[in-house]
């Protein structure tokens, strides 16, 4: 369960940013998960309740974006979505391929009111 | 009003890690991060490699455990600094715990560093340490499934090994496409096929750590 330790900081940087805000309530959150990352929605969620508690956030809505995984090919510069996590490039054959979307883990935005 | 923030979630931690890269660096150290399930055989595996590197590459390890000193204690029996970090309930090590390990050991005194992370396929891979080379240890009873139920640590990994091949004729995993799912997510990976408790296949992993635990200059 590290969603637990990504929840602690997302909290850090959002405290950092409603400091710039004062008096105001969250009204929703949202996260950018790239399918290749571990952290689970589900688990996400529960974990940003529990730090939501007795704060500005408590009772905002978290959403979150999937990014799904996408690979370039190093070959022939072919960009495409592996299946099943094969990672070869499905226009040359190539292994040599770069993932270029799919690892975030970021906080991309809040509402705020 | 939307605020947009567009962090990186781990940008803390991958700034600590980037420090410790720089350390070790410096101290022309190569440091490693030893990933894998409870119980795969990191600590094993781990002994096994002390003994055969007694005098040729001097090790230093960083034991992560959640409560207990059991791996270090195992650890310190073959003579070699030992630091164990206890995460409290963490179920991974992070850059922040490993940079307060640094300051017990005589860096210039070390050629690698091995970190072994608490036993979890799944958290420790997310959170970068400032290690040069991943690493996933993997007993092959834990089943063929494993590779594509958890992608990221063997995409991640520049070496996989194969542990508990003794066991091999008493499970029913299937080598061939283990090995094939493996290659799939991570074609440039490096599979060693040990046996901890035999002592067999070790030579190669040994030899790929001699490679990479060379001085630089
Ligand atoms: N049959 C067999 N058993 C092994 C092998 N390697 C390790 N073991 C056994 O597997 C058990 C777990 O080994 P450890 O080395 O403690 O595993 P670990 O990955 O360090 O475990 P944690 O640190 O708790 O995550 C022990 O009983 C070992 O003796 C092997 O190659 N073959
Ligand atoms: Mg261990
Ligand atoms: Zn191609």
């Amino acid at each position: 369960m590290h969603e637990m330790s990504l929840m602690a900081s997302i909290f850090d940087i959002l405290t950092r940013h409603l400091e710039d805000y004062p008096g105001v309530t969250v009204k929703k959150v949202t996260l950018r998960i790239g399918s290749l990352t571990n952290a689970v929605p589900e688990a996400l969620e529960f974990c940003f309740s529990a730090f939501a508690q007795g704060t500005v956030v408590e009772g905002a809505q978290l959403e979150i974006i999937q990014v799904p995984i996408k690979i370039k090919c190093r070959e022939c510069q072919q960009e495409s979505e592996p299946v099943e996590f094969h990672f070869r490039c499905p226009g040359c054959g190539s292994l040599a391929v770069d993932v270029t979307q799919g690892r975030e883990l970021a906080l991309e935005s809040m509402e705020v009111e | 009003m939307e605020i947009a923030i567009k962090t990186n979630v781990l940008a803390t931690n991958d700034q600590l890690a980037a420090q410790n890269k720089d350390i070790f660096h410096r101290a022309g150290i190569t440091a490693l991060n030893i990933m894998g399930s409870p119980g795969a055989g990191k600590t094993t595996l781990l002994e096994r490699t002390l003994e055969r590197l007694k005098g040729q590459l001097r090790v230093g390890v960083i034991e992560g455990d959640i409560y207990t000193a059991k791996d270090a204690e195992r650890i310190e029996a073959h003579g070699v600094p030992v630091y164990q970090i206890n995460t409290g309930g963490a179920c991974h090590l992070d850059a922040q715990m490993v940079q307060k390990a640094l300051p017990h050991f005589n860096l210039a005194q070390l050629d690698l560093m091995v970190i072994e992370n608490v036993g979890n396929l799944v958290c420790p891979v997310e959170f970068s340490l400032g290690e040069e080379y991943k690493v996933v240890v993997l007993s092959i009873i834990e089943g063929d499934d494993k590779p594509l139920k958890y992608p990221l640590i063997f995409k991640e990994s520049t070496a996989a090994v194969l542990n508990k091949m003794d066991l091999l004729d008493f499970c029913d995993v299937n080598l061939v496409n283990l090995k094939r799912d493996i290659l799939s997510i991570n074609p440039e990976i490096k599979i060693f096929e040990v046996s901890s408790r035999q002592q067999t296949g070790l030579e190669q992993w040994v030899e790929w750590l001699h490679t990479i635990g060379k001085k630089s200059g």
